[in-house]
């Protein structure tokens, strides 16, 4: 019997749940709108903000701000370091954006081993205990976990909206995402840019694996597990469509534990790769229609068309 | 004696994924992260088939194959249908997707694995006789591979890795290509595991996890891509340096993370620093008679 | 004279550009069409849309009656249709000779049954799909190169090869993407005559060019195209002399 506290305790539950995976998926997203780069490396960032936290927390028993900071400069200092030795590197050899794309899933698999060494297989939170204690609201159970996450996810949203929407370096970061020929013509400097679209999303995975670290289990495989997620909902949002590839993310957590109504939950680790699988094969361009590039004088650019016009010949 | 046969066929088999990968990457362009969970299909449909369903080995054998290469096709025909580039998304779906199936079933024995796979030869010739199997499909599948590149068809996929529009304005279709030799080389890669699986008698999904998806990659890489002998230097090299991790005498928990840091770590570094690989490729394809008249040297 | 390739009424917009405004265009067998215009005119849309490279927004293309409209690019080659490119696209890693039996349509040499069962008729097939690249590659005076590597040869070379790959298929109709920018001497006469020969044959042809003399010389008829539609239609002379015409063409 399907009540109506049960489908509204789930609701929310995936509505805050929801929150990392926004997270996730925007940050993939975005890097992939600015740069063309299927940035797989962010499971790698996602894996060193985690146990940076982890440690900070646990071993070195900092307090939560100082073990926040100190996650959040590694984060940074580390998307530094893949966009400028790395990407930087790449772009200039001219490789093609598949070969960057298994370079990247090589990193994040390089750092789940290094973790796997150092901190062993067995599963880790933040925070020693991930239990959280909950007020009822109705028949509803809100978690004191909840309102922060939800809170932290619309926050960083906003902050980018308007980020990108208000501030120069935001503008400039659009048009180089539209169209960075013309962009580099317009004296915009595109090695910046890139840089600053990855700490974003270095920043938006930190917070993302913060908050999943503080409410689920984390092995050193479960930021590649994560990315697919974010993957999934970037494909279906729309390539090119932040928007887009954040309310996707909601969706599928909402589906993802709503499963649990309908299947066991040792299948829901499936359902992720299902979800993937799907979004290849059904909806290439996205659910909603992708929000059109419009290029001056590059019709030329058309010749090829396939739908991943990211990919198609850039040199990223 | 009998440390060393294993040896030996592990050697073999990973000879065998490498040559297949390197007809899928090397020689066909496709990205595709999902070689192991083809070799893992291979297997486990063959044990099942043997030991639960009473269908004699080398029958199973040849079902195991059948299962990689039309389980290739259900997964390469959808990406394909799009672009190239979802292939390998879809395949990074397709090899954890699978092993979370193969973890959660019954009949595949779950996590724990499947064990009692009945025997082949080695209980009435002895083990130098699988041995033997393992060496002869080896070279047939070197030597297969080999004589497909020099082939006018590995001429038309040589074109279509060039430029596929350009490919496609002189009436050819890409894809279909592209899936026949993506299931090809998938088969390939279940006949090994229907192998692996009727020597060693025991299969579990953590054996054909991402692990293996770098250090076939690896032995392609580092071997060199569309080359022969690339792969082959690659997988004896890549199998040479855990055997003698293990002389170390570390820690399993150690040990496996350490491999994994070591291939992965190799693909790197070979990726960032000489893309070629070890056994370099040539960069002109050549008709078998033109080329013994040519002044350049032809490494295949 | 019949009529081999219809186009109509097509229509395709990038963005807010027009690229194709309501064109119409009939090719018929054995003449010579000399699409000529300023940059950004569309004509190599125009081909872009014929073959299929691109989807039209509206309108049809019929070859020898048969619509292609639902076919593919690939799928339109092999009813009949063939093209080169600005950027001449060869396969780098092919020598020459095999950029053109690449070209065939026709491959039995890569299907396994002939391989295994029907060798003499495979080797009687290869050997005329050789002689035949090689009388192409003769009528150009390039036989001597057909073992080269196509990136040690002068891009005048290359651009022949490039039309000789795309006579491989025999076509019905053939669109020559500028087929002179940057030729020169040799390589240029050999062109026109290559060019007037496949249309002796029967071929269709259709030659977007900048080339004034070429055209001049070469083609039957002109069409004149301006911002995706096409503006004046009749014999090369009389377009070349009209002054608004030459004032569209050099006042852009």
């Amino acid at each position: 019997m399907l009540d109506a506290t049960i489908l509204l305790q789930i609701l929310w539950t995936s509505l805050a749940t929801s929150s990392y995976y926004v997270l996730f998926a925007v940050a993939f997203a975005l890097v992939l709108k600015v740069t063309r780069l299927f940035n797989f490396a962010q499971a790698a960032i996602m894996t060193i903000a985690f146990y940076t936290a982890f440690v900070a927390v646990q071993w070195l028993m900092w307090p939560v701000w100082a073990a926040f900071g100190g996650m959040m400069a590694v984060t940074l200092a580390a998307s530094y370091l893949l966009e400028r030795i790395g990407f930087e590197a790449l772009r200039k050899r001219g490789v093609s954006v598949m070969f960057v794309f298994v370079f990247t899933l090589m990193v994040s698999e390089f750092v789940a081993y290094v973790a796997m060494l150092i901190f062993g297989t067995w599963p880790q939170t933040i925070f020693p205990t991930i239990f959280w204690p909950a007020t009822l609201i109705g028949n509803i159970a809100i978690s004191a976990w909840d309102l922060p996450a939800i809170a932290t996810t619309l926050g960083s949203l906003a902050a980018l909206f308007v980020f990108m929407r208000f501030s120069r370096v935001g503008q400039f970061m659009v048009g180089v995402a539209d169209n960075p020929d013309l962009a580099e013509l317009y004296g915009i400097n595109k090695r910046q840019i890139f840089l600053v679209a990855m700490l974003i999303a270095g920043v938006f995975s930190a917070l993302g694996m913060f908050l999943y670290g503080t409410r689920a289990q984390v092995l050193p495989q479960t930021g590649v597990s994560l990315m697919l997620f974010a993957i999934a909902a970037t494909i279906m949002g729309g390539i090119g469509n932040i928007a887009g590839a954040a309310i996707t993310a909601v969706i599928l957590g909402i589906i993802q534990n709503a499963s649990i109504l309908v299947i066991s939950s040792e299948w829901q680790g499936f359902l992720l790769y299902l979800f993937l699988f799907l979004a290849i094969v059904f909806f290439p361009n996205g659910l909603r229609l992708p929000r059109r590039h419009v290029r001056f004088g590059t019709a030329t650019r058309e010749l090829a068309p396939s739908p991943d016009t990211p990919a198609a010949e850039s040199k990223a | 004696m009998e440390y060393l046969y294993g040896i030996i066929i592990i050697v073999g088999l990973y000879v065998i994924l490498a040559s297949s990968f390197n007809l899928i990457i090397g020689y066909g362009g496709l990205i595709s992260i999902a070689h192991p969970v083809f070799f893992a299909l291979g297997a486990y449909a063959s044990a099942v088939l043997s030991r639960d369903f009473g269908i004699p080995v080398p029958l199973a054998m040849l079902a195991g194959m059948l299962v990689a290469f039309v389980s290739s096709i259900a997964l390469a025909l959808p990406s394909l249908r799009v672009s190239g580039d979802y292939l390998l998304i879809a395949s990074i779906g397709f090899q954890l997707g699978v092993l979370e199936v193969i973890k959660n079933l019954r009949f595949t024995g779950g996590p724990g694995g499947f064990t009692n796979i009945p025997p082949f030869l080695i209980r009435d010739l002895g083990r130098e006789s699988y041995v033997l199997l393992v060496m002869v499909v080896m070279i047939a599948v070197v030597l297969l591979v080999q004589w497909i590149a020099r082939s006018d068809y590995g001429r038309a996929m040589s074109a279509m890795r060039d430029d596929e529009l350009a490919f496609a304005s002189v009436g050819r279709d890409a894809m279909w290509m592209k899936i026949a030799i993506f299931a090809l080389g998938s088969g390939i890669a279940g006949v090994a595991g229907a192998l692996y699986a009727h020597y060693f008698r025991f299969i579990a999904p953590e054996q054909f996890e991402i692990l293996q998806s770098a250090a076939i990659l690896t032995m392609v890489v580092v071997g060199g891509m569309r080359t022969t002998w690339g792969p082959v230097v690659g997988a004896l090299l890549l199998e040479a340096v855990p055997q003698a991790i293990t002389f170390l005498q570390l820690p399993p928990s150690v040990l496996g993370p350490i491999q994994g840091l070591l291939f992965t770590g190799l693909v790197l570094v070979f990726m960032f620093f000489r893309p070629q690989g070890l056994v370099p490729a040539v960069d002109v394809w050549r008709a078998p008679q033109a080329r013994a008249g040519k002044a350049e040297e032809f490494r295949p | 004279m019949s009529v081999v390739l219809t186009v109509n009424g097509l229509q395709k917009s990038f963005g807010g550009i027009v690229v194709a405004r309501d064109v119409n265009l009939t090719l018929h067998r054995g003449r010579i069409v000399g699409l000529i215009g300023p940059n950004g005119a569309g004509k190599t849309s125009l081909f872009n849309l014929i073959t299929g490279v691109v989807k039209p927004d509206a309108g049809a293309v019929v070859l020898d009656g048969e619509s292609l409209n639902t076919l593919k690019f690939h799928q339109r080659i092999r009813r009949g249709l063939s093209r080169t490119w600005q950027n001449i696209r060869l396969f780098p890693s092919l020598p020459v000779i095999d950029n053109l039996l690449v070209a065939t349509h026709d491959y039995p040499g890569e299907r396994l049954v002939n391989i295994l069962f029907r060798r003499t008729r495979l080797r009687a097939h290869n050997k005329a799909a050789r002689d035949k690249a090689m009388d192409v590659l003769g009528k150009m005076g390039l036989a001597g190169v057909a073992d080269d590597r196509v990136v040690d040869l002068p891009y005048g070379q290359q651009k022949l090869i490039g039309v000789a790959r795309a006579l491989m298929g025999d076509a019905k109709c053939l669109l020559l993407d500028e087929p002179m920018a940057g030729v020169e001497g040799q390589s240029y006469a050999a062109m026109q005559r290559v060019v007037r020969e496949v249309a002796e044959h029967g071929v269709a042809v259709c030659v977007v060019e900048h080339n004034v003399a070429f055209i001049r010389d070469l083609c039957d008829e002109g069409v004149f195209m301006f911002s995706g539609a096409i503006m004046a239609r009749g014999s090369v002379a009389e377009l070349i002399r009209d002054p608004q015409l030459t004032e569209l063409y050099f006042g852009h």
